[in-house]
């Protein structure tokens, strides 16, 4: 089995192949181990607890887990990871790297077709198997969520480990909308090509048009207005952890557009992930707030 | 609060002043250009292809050696305050972003030439998150285009890469890699073709190319003599300069000129047996980028302690990473030059690799490495290289610091924290 462990990684190549782990597994609270001693500060801090767990053989049982050039802490950690396998550090499962090149220019989407033509023939799966795997994932797109009368509250920004933000927000009587760390890393975005004789080409291509995250070119005050429309929300917490170095970059933009869209917003920037921080009173705080 | 004593820093050859002294003369060279004669020109991150617009005759304008040029002019701080006044966090990564905050200030009293003009376009390599959001916005403020370069993939691992980048280099670097590179430089040189109205000239280029390499072939010249010499005759305060300055202009009459003086004029105090400092007791590494702000911390122990810093990363850079036997194909000669010029200082297993083999090169007694507290790019690889090299008994200090804010400097406590590093863990 394969696990994933990064975004913007088309499932359908796991699906395909029948070995489709989901996202890696891990504890985000657990105190940093031995991997504090490889890792830097300025890394996601899901990528610690991830590689403590490795060290300590709890995904011995897979035999590889994908990462993705789509995020930074994602594809570094391929590198530490390969690396102290070599040195014998750890052991585990195979380390394998998805290059995703998403630069609107046609040489960035030839390179992210050929890069995952090498990782399918690498898998050993058919077209045919793929081409299914596209159709079934495509059907399961369609199901939208079940209804839900509750207010909406946008959560947006950093994806937080688990429920826990989401828990505090259906608590204060709202309908959380925004996707846990997990859900981003399966993201199944929009629909794949079918029947376009090339399944690896059409999968390529929607990895290259992928729009948001660090490494995606779209407006992120457009994504930003398109998430507050989309969920019809009543409410938007931009929530944003210490380590992130690359949507913070639109934080006065992001105020402006929030403003402009006159929906009561709180804006909670360099946060901890565990939310240890108190950042689940001031949500609640301020939902109760609105709700008043 | 900074207390960055900002020392100017002890040079000991005669051509490091003539390398500083023809910097400021290009800086005011291409200020005219640039601002008063409003000649195309470009902004471009370190790492990215120089040689083209080299080439082309367009100027460009490195991030880095802006970043450095404001921080040495003690503006960081300002601008940074600016930026953080304007809603950006303030632990944002800071090396990459000076350039920015300096437009952002829109403050062209205190601004080097008055800040930047509009460019022809901003080009930067994806080597980490926030790259592409920086030149992203700075472009928007400059109303001008930004041209991405990917960082692709790179899972052809050589830990000792070092030895066989300059021949070898089709294999070090992976053949998709170097072609994707390609691929990006010429859309890159189309761009510039259509934007300036100037022709790419290959035979110009592989002109270039072969001067390079004689250029760098110099310093790594150098570098070797430096590494076996005892005591080192020069310390990286004359050794930066001399190397990167040509490299802001590498391949030109003046570069390769001044690389082979600097070669003669190390050689020639090796031989007179001259030291970089009188009592050379403990030599050093330093690993990370320069601290602008203050290049005096670097000859701060070496009367006292005798421990001198003959070691960083530019100068012995320049030979793997630069040379390339061209093989007929200069582009792709380049294509590898570029394609992991970043990565190879700051992942494993390319960087600890070759930091070991420098430091056993050299006689290195301890190494201090930079932390900066807000980038990832730049703390990468940092822990697994101190391991490399503890593990080959070299003693390791990390400093959480950062090479351009000098807000979060402090020059006594810094050099106290080195000298109490070496007391313990090396002179004891």
């Amino acid at each position: 089995m394969i696990a994933i462990a990064g975004p913007d990684i088309p499932r359908e190549l796991l699906i395909a192949s029948g070995r489709d782990a989901g996202p890696v597994r891990f504890d985000p609270d657990r105190a940093p181990g031995r991997a504090a001693d490889w890792l830097e500060s300025k890394f996601a801090p899901w990528a610690m607890p991830v590689l403590d767990a490795w060290a300590e053989g709890a995904y011995d049982g897979l035999e590889a887990v994908l990462f993705s050039r789509s995020d930074d802490t994602s594809q570094r950690l391929y590198y530490y990871l390969c690396e102290l396998q070599r040195l014998g550090r750890i052991a585990g499962p195979e380390p394998l790297l998805l290059d995703s090149a998403r630069i609107p220019r046609p040489a960035s989407l030839a390179r992210t077709v050929e890069r995952l033509r090498v990782l399918v023939q690498r898998l050993g799966i058919a077209d045919a198997a793929l081409e299914a795997a596209i159709a079934r994932t495509n059907a399961e797109r369609g199901a939208g969520p079940a209804a839900d009368d509750r207010p909406a509250c946008l959560l947006t920004g950093t994806a937080p480990p688990d429920g826990r933000l989401h828990a505090v927000i259906a608590d204060a009587g709202f309908r959380p909308v925004g996707q846990t760390l997990a859900e981003a890393w399966c993201d199944r975005g929009a629909p794949v090509a079918e029947g376009s004789g090339d399944p690896v080409a059409a999968l390529g291509r929607w990895m290259h048009e992928r729009p948001d995250g660090p490494r995606g070119f779209r407006d992120p005050v457009a994504s930003l207005a398109a998430g507050i429309a989309q969920a019809q929300a009543r409410a938007v917490v931009l929530w944003r952890v210490e380590e992130d170095e690359a949507q913070c970059w639109h934080l006065p933009q992001e105020r402006a557009a929030l403003a402009q869209a006159g929906v009561p917003a709180l804006v909670l920037t360099r946060r901890d992930w565990r939310g240890r921080d108190g950042a689940g009173a001031e949500i609640a705080g301020f939902l109760q707030g609105i709700a008043a | 609060m900074s207390t960055s004593a900002n020392q100017r820093s002890r040079k000991t050859l005669a051509c490091t002043g003539e390398a500083t002294a023809y910097q400021k003369a290009f800086g005011q060279e291409l200020r005219r250009r640039v601002v008063d004669e409003q000649e195309p020109f470009a902004i471009a991150q370190a790492d990215t292809p120089h040689e083209i617009f080299h080439a082309m005759d367009i100027p460009i304008v490195s991030n880095q050696w802006w970043s450095a040029y404001i921080s040495a002019k003690q503006l960081s701080g300002r601008y940074f305050d600016a930026m953080v006044e304007k809603g950006y966090p303030a632990n944002s990564c800071k090396y990459c972003s000076l350039g920015l905050a300096c437009t952002l200030a829109k403050d062209p009293a205190s601004a080097p030439w008055g800040g930047l003009p509009r460019p022809t376009v901003l080009v930067a390599r994806l080597t980490c998150d926030c790259i592409q959001h920086v030149f992203g916005l700075w472009a928007r403020e400059l109303d001008t285009e930004f041209f991405a370069m990917e960082a692709p993939a790179w899972e052809h691992k050589e830990a000792d890469w070092f030895r066989h980048s300059h021949d070898q280099w089709e294999r070090v670097y992976q053949p998709d890699r170097i072609a994707h590179m390609v691929a990006e430089m010429r859309d890159l040189i189309s761009l510039l073709e259509q934007r300036t109205g100037r022709r790419f000239d290959e035979a110009k280029f592989h002109h270039l190319m072969e001067r390079i390499n004689e250029q760098e072939g110099y310093i790594w010249e150098a570098a070797q003599a430096i590494g076996a010499a005892r005591p080192s005759p020069v310390s990286i305060a004359d050794q930066m300069p001399n190397t990167m300055i040509p490299q802001w202009h590498r391949g030109s009459d003046w570069a390769v000129a001044h690389a082979r003086k600097f070669r003669d004029e190390v050689l020639e105090r090796i031989a007179q047996g001259g030291g970089a400092g009188s009592n050379e007791k403990l030599r050093l590494m330093w690993i990370g980028a320069g601290v602008w702000h203050d290049p005096g911390f670097y000859q701060a122990l070496e009367e006292r302690m005798g421990a001198v810093f003959v070691w960083s990363m530019y100068m012995p850079f320049a030979g793997p990473a630069y040379i390339r036997e061209l093989q007929g194909r200069p582009m792709e000669a380049l294509a590898s030059r570029i394609a992991s010029m970043n990565e190879t200082l700051h992942l494993p297993p390319w960087m600890s690799g070759w930091m070991r083999a420098e430091a056993e090169r050299c006689g290195i007694d301890a190494a201090v490495i930079l932390l900066p507290p807000d980038n990832r790019l730049s703390q990468s690889g940092t822990k697994l290289t101190a391991a490399a090299l503890e593990e080959a008994g070299i003693p390791v200090l990390m400093i959480g610091a950062d090479m351009v804010d000098a807000n979060i400097w402090d020059h006594d406590r810094m050099v106290g924290m080195v000298a109490g590093f070496l007391q313990d863990r090396v002179a004891a």
